[in-house]
């Protein structure tokens, strides 16, 4: 049986800071490890919330930055599975 | 007040935070005590913890607790929970004599704690204890056994003084041999709080500054770099010499030279007294932006025109005070410490006179020859 997984949410133990520009940074308060997020990871992250797709936010990027390249949708794919293995995210896995 | 061209951050990633007024020691160069951080009362614990929840809503990453003596607060452990359950780290900056194995081991527990700062100010009780009182050495040595045992990072601080000064050899063989630590960084009893009225008897005077300078420069050699400074003998020593090779290189400018650009502290970073106010700096006390519970942290951080001109203060040239006229060094310093500005001369818009290279020469000091 397969699994999909679908969407993708915060650790909510995980601090965002929104510190100089759109630029941001994570921060895991139990290692003091901190995650640097350029404009376009930080606006993933805030979409990270369980109920919104790696689609709708490539779609969104889309329309708020300006030479978003056809990959992107990839690229976030990246960006997420880097995020999920450090524990800054979780995976909603539905099973079809 | 408008913000100032420089980056500040949205909200401030660090708050120092006295939590207490009380301490169990009158050490005599304390700077808390005779100063405008020494604050009427104690914040009651129910107020610290509400204002932890809207640390958490500002993203604040650090908290550092000092007061005072943080230990003397009995529910210590309750004000460090509140720490941990609003996603913060925090350091405690301690005299190490009230540090029970209990004590050490909640911190531990929390998993949260970056270090616990503990001063030691000599290799025997008999200096140590000169200006901070009897039995505090031993006291401050168990503290600190008890933070290594449940594996704490300690991060000892020695302040250096008359009574001191002579002994920084055997200071840096009892921390890094025998004791053992990683490391351990050095200041000078500065003229704040209690050392105002005891300058003569604990402050160095320019030949003792020469002599720390040129020991700690070269302890700090001999130990692989395991003892540092942001202020102090040692820390002069560094910038002093780079200001120097400047002038001797003909280069135009050092970062940050020929304005007060010596405090960045105020970009990122903010404090509370024990009684609550809103100060730029527990060292700026007397610059009060509001009471915590009465303003939102985010508005003072963002809107205060005390604290945007506070920022400001790096756009300041020093060309402009007659103090600087005339000197060599101007395109490469930066004014130094506000708040020693302001103790010494009761105006944070000035260099620090305590800080200037030229008037340290004037007097006779020298540099370590070793660094320059």
């Amino acid at each position: 049986m397969s699994k999909t997984i679908k969407y993708h949410v915060r650790n909510p133990d995980i601090v965002f800071r929104e510190e100089f520009d759109d630029w941001a940074i994570l921060f895991d308060p139990d290692t003091g490890n901190v995650f640097g997020l350029n404009p376009t990871g930080a606006l993933a992250w805030k979409m990270l919330d369980g109920t919104t797709s790696v689609k709708e936010i490539a779609e969104a990027m889309m329309r708020l930055f300006s030479n978003v390249p056809e990959e992107a949708p990839a690229e976030i794919m990246q960006f997420i599975d880097e995020l999920v293995e450090r524990g800054y995210v979780g995976q909603d896995v539905t099973t079809p | 007040m408008t913000p100032p061209k420089s980056q500040v951050m949205r909200s401030p990633r660090t708050v120092d935070l006295a939590v207490t007024n009380r301490c169990n020691l009158r050490c005599t160069y304390c700077s808390h005590f005779s100063s405008a951080s020494e604050a009427e009362r104690d914040l009651p614990i129910d107020e610290w913890l509400h204002f932890f929840e809207e640390l958490n809503r500002c993203a604040v990453m650090n908290v550092t607790l000092q007061g005072g003596e943080p230990f003397c607060r009995p529910d210590l452990p309750e004000l460090i929970d509140g720490i941990v359950e609003n996603r913060m780290r925090f350091s405690i900056l301690s005299n190490g004599t009230l540090i029970t194995d209990d004590a050490a081991a909640h911190l531990a527990g929390t998993g949260r704690c970056t270090s616990v700062q503990v001063s030691i100010d000599g290799p025997t009780p008999r200096v140590h204890d000169s200006f901070r009182g009897t039995g505090t050495f031993d006291q401050a040595v168990n503290g600190i056994g008890h933070l290594r045992d449940h594996e704490i990072p300690v991060a000892v601080r020695v302040t250096i003084h008359r009574q001191n000064v002579d002994h920084l050899d055997e200071i840096a063989r009892f921390l890094l041999e025998d004791l053992g630590l990683p490391s351990f960084s050095t200041n000078a009893a500065s003229h704040f709080g209690l050392c105002r009225e005891h300058t003569e008897a604990v402050q160095l005077t320019v030949a003792d500054r020469t002599q720390a300078m040129e020991t700690l420069v070269r302890l700090k050699q001999e130990y692989g770099n395991r003892i540092s400074a942001t202020a102090g003998p040692l820390a002069e020593a560094e910038r002093w010499a780079e200001m120097e090779r400047a002038r001797l290189e003909g280069m135009d400018r050092l970062p940050g030279g020929g304005s007060l650009t010596g405090c960045g502290c105020t970009t990122s970073k903010i404090a509370v007294r024990a009684d609550g106010v809103i100060v730029p700096c527990i060292l700026i006390s007397h610059i009060e932006l509001g009471q915590i519970g009465r303003t939102a942290l985010q508005d003072i951080w963002t809107y205060h025109p005390d604290l945007n001109k506070l920022r400001r203060r790096q756009e300041i040239p020093l060309e402009q005070f007659a103090f600087c006229r005339g000197c060599d060094y101007i395109k490469f310093c930066t004014g130094n410490c506000p708040a020693l500005a302001y103790t010494t001369l009761g105006d944070v818009y000035h260099p620090s006179p305590d800080a200037c290279l030229r008037r340290f020469i004037a007097a006779g000091g020298r540099l370590p020859e070793v660094i320059l």
